[in-house]
């Protein structure tokens, strides 16, 4: 349309790169993600695709790109089993993006490879949420408004500094409105369709079954479980057992929980002896249903959620998103219940023929025990004066676990104690089971919250005594350090791993806690925003429990709010700062252009006029007198009003002719 | 498909056209795009790009991810301050028609404009079109002025009177199309079309008119053959010379009294329909401007008196190019 085919060939082919660039600011991220032949199909055809441009090669046509799509399609249906889910639905959009570039000819196609661009920078959203996601999102979403201001353009292209201006100053003024939308909009909680449950496969975390060596693993992981921060007062740190799933069956030497079939009433806590703390919880996604509390949850704001059997508090949906919920707990009591006594005597069940001597020595302990509470008080002692060791490493156990644990090899880990405890008490007739869960965390002096890392999980048991689950902690009476202090101070042998030596340090650790601290920032104000945190806003604002419709309203009314701010903008709105000189000096130049020439955009004043004169000696003195009297009204100082005028006026009888021949 | 789609858009567009001239009248020939004479519309790949901005805020709804959500608003805040950068591109634009020079009936009419930006940010992406033709682009950088220069088609002879000129722009992402209709009361001149052949000049001393008593040029004295220039008369053609070596050459004569006057009448034309003449009186005219004797010409109820030069022939060409039919016998 300008300038001359090689011009025209030359932009088109730097539009063709810009198109592509979109595509790698919204793709890049995933070449990691996705199977590696898709991230090579694309990047190999984004470099023919720019070579091809730049040499002028003819592209592919139909009949090869159509099998070609066809066989990528059905690659990626093949690799992944199917199309649906975050990560295969970014392949496919990888390769569509890629056939795309192929078959790039003309405008709408590179509009629509950078539209693709975007949808991808969403997928990467998808995918991960961190704090690098959001400096992502940002710097990629800059490039791809740039990418999409030139590939559109078709008198000229901007500079690549240019387009990354216009692409910044479009975005930042769309901000405001943005943030307003983020606040106002409604969130209804989702999902709407099924919730892709890949992310969680993989991830370290509690199971709901133990057996001997299953914790001590985790305990080697330094990944996050979830951080919590206290409203008001802090447990201590031999109260912080946050609960997770509840085992009851046990085959001798394996613990697992039972299916949720029947959900308990609501408990009541022990109030007169335990003490309630509330807190919020950031919940790393694990896969799994269970929602983390401390034990004897009374409130909880997670949707969906309820307790479930042995009143772990469960999610209706498996945890594949980050979550974040608030609670009330009551710990130090004990869970005060009714429980049916079918679920009693099942707490009582030992697979027979299992673990002999352990049930002689819980016979022997039941003899001369006055009540129950008194047997597990005396089981208790046993395990503490027993000479038994706390060890990640214990030497293996075979099919009597707890009796080989008891009198051979007396060493152990949480896990081996809980089982032992329990087995003790059962065979002694108190109902008793396994839990597992976390025990304490680290406290992070930057942000004031806890960290509780999958190295903290724990395994506990729960009696039944005067009508309450009571807990029972045998791993803090074979090594009390270990609830005190946590897991590496007391385990002094504790496997070195390259993240533990490195935390060792503790300037390093300072950094770590701090960048953790700037994370958990962020969870908590960005990634946890939600209908809570948009209620409790609102409410802090002064509205009334906001509804849905009433917020919709408010969003509508906010946007239509800023359109007609920007529509003020447009019909009053001084869009330059007017400076009359220059509105004088544009007018003597719209005079002169159509009958000499227009003004260059870098040319000065004195330099256009001598131009002029040279061209046209007839306008010369006029020329000349005009651009000395804009010169002077411009930079004389202060702006002389009546000189303005006169200039005007002068401006306005300056007629030049079209050609000189008729002067 | 494609021919029908077009043909629907252009009913529309013409509608369209036709409610804003009713809507803002006639324009001077010197116009600023003010802001409620600029329509503004989603393009394609801006009705593309809502789709997109909906199904992202779908999918954050549905995976309950915030940073989908920051994505989405984002990218709708920024369809909506698009609306106001399109907008501000052609509002307070200035245009002046300059004119053009007459053109002759089938020839693209040169016409031009200048446009002024008087603001301090710049008007890209602006294309200035008729209706049915390429947009010509015309940008503007800050406090820029600007000569575009349109090419118009033209079919008939006479006055043309200007199409709604359309300015137009998609700046800064396409996603939007700003417009406005600007109909410039002006009439451009068209000349007529000369007939294509060579129409042999009336021998002003004609028997047919003894009595009009211009002088011949003076055939005393005969100065030497030269080469045929359209104009001459063919009785001064050698055909003699002619015949022997194939070129044609005609008898100079130098010196003698004032040139002869040479009148173009439509009435000594050979019969044929107004069009037609009128093309021949056209190639008559121009082929006697090429030559070096001044011509007067005569339509009925016009006369143009004898003389020489450019002007002469624009004012014989003007005067052909608004013959109207019904004026004459």
């Amino acid at each position: 349309m300008s300038g001359t085919t090689a011009e025209r060939r030359t932009m088109e082919r730097r539009q063709i790169a810009w198109a592509a660039s979109a595509m790698i600011f919204g793709g890049a991220p995933h070449l990691f993600a996705v199977v590696p032949w898709v991230a090579l199909l694309v990047l190999a055809v984004a470099l023919w695709r720019i070579v091809a441009a730049a040499r002028g090669w003819a592209l592919p046509s139909l009949w090869l790109r159509a099998p070609v799509t066809v066989l990528a399609f059905l690659g990626v249906a093949l690799s992944y089993r199917g199309v649906s889910g975050v990560d295969a639905g970014s392949a496919l959009l990888l390769v569509m993006a890629g056939m795309k570039l192929l078959e790039m000819r003309d405008e709408r196609d590179r509009v629509v490879v950078v539209l693709i661009g975007y949808f991808l920078l969403f997928a990467v959203l998808l995918r991960a949420q961190a704090i690098w996601s959001f400096a992502w999102l940002a710097g990629a979403a800059l490039g791809i408004t740039a990418a999409l201001a030139q590939t559109v353009r078709r008198e000229r292209l901007l500079s690549v500094p240019g387009a990354a201006a216009l692409a910044g100053r479009l975005l930042v003024q769309s901000l405001p409105l943005a943030v307003l939308l983020f606040v106002l909009f409604p969130r209804i909680p989702g999902p709407f369709w099924a919730m892709p449950n890949t992310r969680a496969t993989g991830v370290t975390g509690l199971d709901d079954q133990i057996q001997p060596g299953d914790i001590s693993e985790l305990s080697l992981s330094d990944a996050v479980a979830f951080r919590v921060r206290f409203d008001g007062a802090v447990p201590p740190a031999d109260q912080l057992y946050w609960r997770g799933p509840v085992l009851e069956r046990f085959d001798g030497r394996r613990w697992s929980a039972l299916p949720d079939v029947a959900r308990d009433g609501p408990p009541t806590a022990d109030s007169a002896a335990g003490m309630a703390y509330e807190y919020q919880l950031v919940l790393e996604p694990q896969g799994q249903r269970w929602l983390l509390a401390l034990e004897t949850p009374l409130a909880w704001s997670a949707p969906r959620a309820a307790l479930g059997r042995g009143r772990q508090l469960l999610s209706a949906d498996p945890i594949s998103e980050r979550l974040s919920y608030r609670a009330r707990s009551v710990t130090g009591g004990g869970m005060l219940a009714p429980e049916s006594p079918e679920m009693l005597a099942f707490d009582l069940r030992l697979p027979p023929g299992r673990n002999p001597r352990a049930r002689a020595l819980a016979a022997r302990l039941r003899q001369d025990s006055a009540s129950d509470r008194d047997y597990v008080g005396r089981a208790l002692a046993m395990l503490a004066q027993g000479g038994f060791h706390y060890s990640l490493t214990p030497p293996p156990l075979g099919q009597h676990a707890v009796d080989e644990l008891l009198f051979v090899t007396r060493e152990g880990f949480c896990e081996h104690y809980a089982s032992a405890f329990a087995v003790l008490a059962r065979a002694g007739g108190v109902p008793a089971r396994v839990v597992v869960g976390y025990q304490g965390g680290e406290r992070n002096p930057f942000g004031d919250y806890w960290i509780v890392r999958q190295a903290n999980a724990h395994a506990w048991a729960e009696v039944w005594l005067d009508g309450g689950w009571r807990r029972v902690d045998p791993t803090a009476v074979v090594a009390p350090g270990r609830i005190e202090l946590g897991i590496d101070e007391t385990l002094a042998a504790s496997p070195v791993t390259a993240e533990r030596l490195w935390r060792a340090n503790a300037l390093v650790n300072r950094m770590v806690l701090s960048w953790d601290a700037v994370n958990a920032g962020w969870d908590r104000w960005v990634l946890a925003f939600g209908p809570e945190m948009q209620a409790d806003l609102l409410l802090a604002l002064g509205f009334e429990v906001p509804r849905t419709a009433q917020l919709a309203a408010l969003a509508v009314a906010g946007t239509i709010a800023a359109m007609l701010l920007m529509g003020f903008a447009l019909r009053h709105g001084r869009r330059v700062p007017r400076d009359p000189c220059a509105i004088l000096y544009a007018r003597l130049c719209g005079r002169l252009a159509p009958v000499v020439r227009a003004r260059a955009a870098a040319e000065t004043a004195t330099h256009y006029a001598e131009a002029i004169a040279s061209a046209r000696p007839d306008l010369a003195a006029e020329v000349r007198a005009l651009t000395r009297q804009y010169l002077e009204l411009r930079y004389g100082g202060r702006y002389d009003p009546a000189g303005g005028r006169a200039l005007a006026a002068r401006i306005r009888r300056f007629r030049p002719a079209a050609a000189p021949a008729h002067r | 498909m494609r021919s029908l789609w077009r043909r629907l858009t252009a009913s529309l567009g013409g509608r369209a056209r036709g409610w804003a001239l009713r809507r803002q009248g006639r324009d001077p020939v010197f116009v600023t795009l003010e802001s409620r004479r600029i329509y503004i519309l989603p393009t394609p790949a801006g009705l593309v790009f809502g789709l997109l901005v909906l199904t992202m805020l779908a999918g954050a709804m549905n995976y309950n991810n915030n940073l989908g959500f920051a994505l989405a608003f984002l990218l709708a805040s920024l369809g909506v301050t698009v609306i106001y950068h399109t907008h501000r591109t052609l509002a307070g634009l200035r245009l002046r028609l300059l004119g053009a020079e007459p053109v002759f009936a089938g020839d693209p009419l040169d016409v031009r404009l200048t446009l002024v930006n008087e603001a301090a940010t710049p008007r890209e992406e602006v294309f200035l079109d008729w209706p049915g033709s390429p947009p010509v682009p015309a940008g503007l950088g800050p406090l820029d002025s600007r000569l575009v220069r349109l090419p118009l088609e033209t079919r008939r002879r006479g006055a043309r009177p200007l199409p709604g000129l359309r300015v137009g722009t998609r700046a800064p992402l396409g996603l939007m199309h700003a417009w406005a209709w600007v109909h410039i009361d002006a009439q451009l001149l068209v000349w007529p079309r000369p007939a294509a052949g060579p129409v042999p000049l009336p021998n002003s001393t004609g028997s047919h008119r003894p009595h009009d008593g211009h002088q011949r040029p003076g055939d005393e004295d005969f100065a030497g053959l030269r080469s045929y220039r359209r104009g001459d008369s063919p009785r001064r053609i050698a055909w003699k010379s002619y015949a022997r070596c194939g070129e044609l050459l005609v008898r100079d004569f130098r010196g003698g009294g004032p040139a002869a006057i040479l009148w173009l009448d439509w009435n000594t034309l050979p019969p044929g329909d107004v069009e037609q003449r009128v093309a021949w009186l056209t190639r008559q005219v121009l082929d006697a401007a090429a030559g070096d004797r001044p011509w007067g010409l005569r339509v009925p109820g016009i006369t143009v008196e004898p003389a020489q030069g450019r002007e002469h022939l624009r004012r014989c060409l003007e005067q052909l190019a608004v013959v109207a039919p019904e004026a004459l016998p």
